[in-house]
Parts: C-alpha cells; structure tokens; sequence
C-alpha cells in the first residue's frame, strides 16, 4: 500500500527561494526511504510538505493514512514535563481516553526502555535519553507513516548507532513506512532499503541508490565490503552535481 | 548544579563586605556633616548615625510608621494585581497577532517613559489625589515589565513544538494553555518579580503626589523630614527599601515552586 506520494513537488517559498523542483517520490507501507542531499537542498521541505506542515507551490502530495508521525532534529520535549507526561501528549491532544491514554503509554515505555526515567524531567536526561522520549512520544500514536528530520545528528556515535538499532526493531515490529532525512552517508545506507540523493537548491532527486541488505539488520554489515560500496555510490551521486 | 562551598562563601562574604563599607560610609557622613554626636545635646540631628537611630522613636511615631506600612503594602499589592491581571490579558492579547502588538506596543512605550509627575494633574482632576491615583501610579510604574515578558515568553516558544501542535489540529486556546503559557511561564513569573519591586516604589511615588486619606510610608517620609525627626524618616526610608526587598523576595520564592522544578536557569536569582 502507498502511504505517501509526492507528485512532481515545486516549492518557490514567499522570499521567492526556489526550495525544490520536479520532486517525486513514493513510500510504500513497511518500508524505510533515506534521503540524503547537501545542506539547504530541501529535504526538509519534502517532510515538511508530506506531514502537511507546509503546501508545495506546484505538484501535488497525497498522504494514505491520518497516522502521521514526525521526529525532529532536537527531541523538543515540553522541559515542564516528566518523561511519562511527555509521551502523553499526542494523546492528549488527540482526545484520547484517559485509561487509553494510560495503556498505550505504558506500551511505549516499555517498548523504548524507559522505564526507569518515566519521573525524570528533561533537563536531567542525556542526549539519546531524550532523543528515545521524543521516538516514544511519536510512536505511541502508532503512526502507519514516519518523517524523520535528522533526528540523531546531535548524538555522538556510539549513542547514534544505538538508537539506529532501536529504531530499525522497532520498523520491524511496527512495520510503518518511514522517510527518514541525514546528512549522514552510513546511517542513510544503514537505515533504508533505498537512498533518495537530492541535487543542491532547487532541490530535485539526482539518483535513488537501492540498498542489498536485508532487514532485520545487524551492525556488523556496516564493516562489510558491499556496505562500503553501497556508502560509495550514495557519495558518488552526491558529487555529480558539482563542477 | 549546586553551589560549591566556595561560590557559598562569596556569596555571603562579598555583601557583608559592601554592608560594613555602607554602615562606615552611613558614620562618616553622620559625623562629617554634624559633629554633634553627643546624645545628651537637644539639637536635632542632620544625619543621625545608625546607634542613635531610634532615639526619637517613640509610642506615637511608631504607630505612624506601623499605620504608614500596612497603607503602602495595601496601595502596592492592589496595584500589582492589578499590574499582572491587566499585564498578562495584554501580553496574552498581543501574542495573538502581529498587527494588534504593533497597534498596542508605541502606548506602553509611551505610558513606560512618560515621567509621573506629568501626569499628576490629570489623575487629580480625573480621579482625586486619593488611594486610587496611588494604585494608578502603582500600575503604571509596574505594568510594562509583566506585559512585555509575557509577550516575550508567549512569542519564544520553539517552532518545532508549534509544527507538533499544528500536526495534531491544536486550536488556538489549547494551543496557549497546554504550551504557550508554561513554556512562557519563567519569563512570565521573572516578570512579576520585577513589577512587585516596582510597585512598592509606585507605591511610596504615589504618596508624594496624592496626599488624600492615609499616609502612607512616601507621605510620612515628608512628614517627618518637614518636623525635622531624622531618626524616624530614616527608619521609614529603610522600610520602605524593606518592603520593596520583601516583594521582591516573595516573588523569586513564588518563581521558584513555579517553575524551579523543570526550569535550568532557575538557580540564577
């Protein structure tokens, strides 16, 4: 099933800054889409317009589900929150029941490992600790359909590759489809099954790079010969449009 | 973080340092512009020392000075309630639109630079020169801090949480009451720590200007210095430096149980 489809997308925002051009794109059910470009290429502007948040100048965007789900480059936590009051809040302002609203956090917390900080507020929390509330506030709505903005790119390595794992488990278990924005080459190639490569502004697809790796996946392909090519050839694309 | 023992240290050694310095200062000048120091003489004193401050306090001026207090608590409180009522519907109000902050905002610059003594005719004709043009006064002087950090805090509130709110089809009034007003609310409570301040100076200002009914601690302040009972003015000037501290200790204690639990910088007074 298509969750979303992005239809020859044009965006000429009101400074008159031509965003992106001629951009199209599909993302089935189950299935997790890279994209990756040069910075101020757009790519926010294509989650933006999928989620609804912004509407292209031309093309057209049709989304096949109301379960949206959005991840940002900060966690963006409610600070006057506890861990468990901030997992609650899309189901608060989704008018869920109170003893709904009560199961599925559990669910969440549980799901994301959480646990132990459910009282914590976030100015007490790590980096990745509050990157994993900002994943669980998301998930428990149970979105059938995942925009992620950058959201590891402020996390060192070895928490970034962590929250990888945790994210790709939880797309097996969820099976949602997910586009997921980095200007991480290897994380692009690890998380997607394709890698979407965007031009400089105005942002339009140059080459889709499909990835040989199967999920579920485990973190040794990242040493792997083919993996290393795979991250090549994203790279290679990546250069193309430069003279 | 907590505090090291030694930022502890400085932070109580540095204003006992400044306080002895002023009470050494306080003597130079008491004996620098009288040398009449002799408790037996009758000649009042110009600026009495701090050991002979309360020499001429007696049953009758302290009734005053009490009286006088709870008048000027009474003028400052009402007026800063009425500063935080009326400051957070306008800060609220001018947070909704763009064009309704730049239609409201040259008026309160406007009413914030305007000295108070230009106004002191008007409030006498318009209102009296009682208890309400001192409560007027008050709003006045303390309005404009509560007003703009309310619009300030409601205005700073990150995009990317307006973009979640918008994703979930959250309505305006919601939209304030579930995130624009607590994420506002430490610029918000550090505003009315600054108004409290202010209003006990509209407060003891008002009293200068609108002498009808009670005195308050301005209008005693006046009356002792005109009967040439320096101990007692003093003493109600120090009150009146009591009062606005207490204020405005008050308010950092209120901002601390507010927001302290979840806020950083809250460690910062």
């Amino acid at each position: 099933m298509t969750l979303l489809s992005l239809r020859e997308l044009g965006k000429v925002f009101a400074d008159s800054t031509r965003a992106l051009s001629n951009f199209s794109l599909d993302i089935e059910q189950n299935e997790f889409v890279s994209l990756v470009g040069p910075s101020g290429c757009g790519k926010s502007t294509v989650l933006r317009i999928g989620a609804g948040l912004e509407t292209p100048s031309s093309g057209e965007c049709v989304v096949d589900t109301n379960k949206v789900g959005f991840v940002f480059q900060d966690a963006t936590l409610l600070p006057w929150r506890n861990v468990r009051d901030n997992i609650e809040l899309l189901l608060e302002l989704d008018n869920f029941e109170p003893v709904e609203r009560e199961r599925r956090v559990d669910e969440t917390i549980q799901l994301v490992d959480l646990v132990d900080s459910v009282k914590k507020y976030p100015r007490q929390l790590s980096g990745g600790m509050r990157m994993r509330t900002s994943l669980a506030r998301s998930l428990v709505t149970n979105p059938e359909l995942f925009f992620f903005d950058e959201p590891f790119s402020a996390l060192d390595e070895f928490t970034r590759e962590r929250l990888n794992d945790e994210l790709l488990d939880l797309f097996e278990r969820r099976k949602f489809g997910a586009l997921f924005v980095t200007h991480s080459i290897a994380e692009a190639v690890y998380m997607g099954s394709r890698v979407v490569v965007m031009s400089p502004r105005p942002g339009t697809i140059t080459q889709i790079v499909s990835v040989p790796f199967p999920y579920p996946r485990r973190h040794d392909i990242r040493y792997t010969a083919q993996f290393a090519e795979t991250c090549g050839l994203v790279s290679h694309a990546l250069r193309q449009d430069r003279p | 973080m907590k505090p090291s023992t030694r930022d502890r240290v400085t932070g109580i050694v540095g204003p006992l340092v400044v306080f002895v310095a002023f009470i050494a200062a306080w003597y130079a000048l008491a004996y620098g512009l009288d040398n009449n120091f002799s408790p037996a003489s009758n000649k009042p004193l110009i600026i009495p020392p701090p050991h002979r401050l309360f020499e001429d306090l007696n049953g009758i001026t302290r009734d005053k000075i009490i009286t006088a207090t709870g008048i000027s608590i009474k003028t400052s409180l009402v007026g800063l309630l009425i500063s935080i009522v009326l400051g957070l519907a306008l800060g609220i109000l001018m947070a909704q639109a763009k064009w309704l902050e730049k239609a409201l905002w040259p008026y309160l610059i406007a009413m914030q630079v305007t000295p108070i003594i230009a106004l002191v005719p008007l409030l006498i004709k318009i209102v009296g020169a009682n208890f309400a043009a001192r409560v007027i006064v008050t709003v006045i002087i303390s309005l404009f801090p509560i007003v703009s950090n309310t619009l300030f805090g409601l205005r700073s509130v990150d995009r990317n949480l307006h973009d979640l709110f918008t994703l979930h089809h959250v309505g305006r009034i919601r939209r304030l009451i579930k995130l624009q007003l607590p994420a506002a609310s430490p610029a918000i409570f550090t505003g009315f720590r600054i108004s409290a301040g202010l209003a006990v100076i509209g407060a003891i200002v008002g009293d200068f200007f609108f002498s009808k009914g009670d005195p308050g601690l301005g209008k005693l302040i006046t009356f002792f210095f005109l009967n040439n009972q320096s101990g007692p003015m003093f003493i109600t000037s120090i009150i009146a430096a009591l009062l606005g501290l207490t204020l405005f200790i008050i308010f950092g204690v209120i901002y601390k149980v507010a927001v302290g639990r979840w806020y950083e910088e809250s460690a910062k007074f």
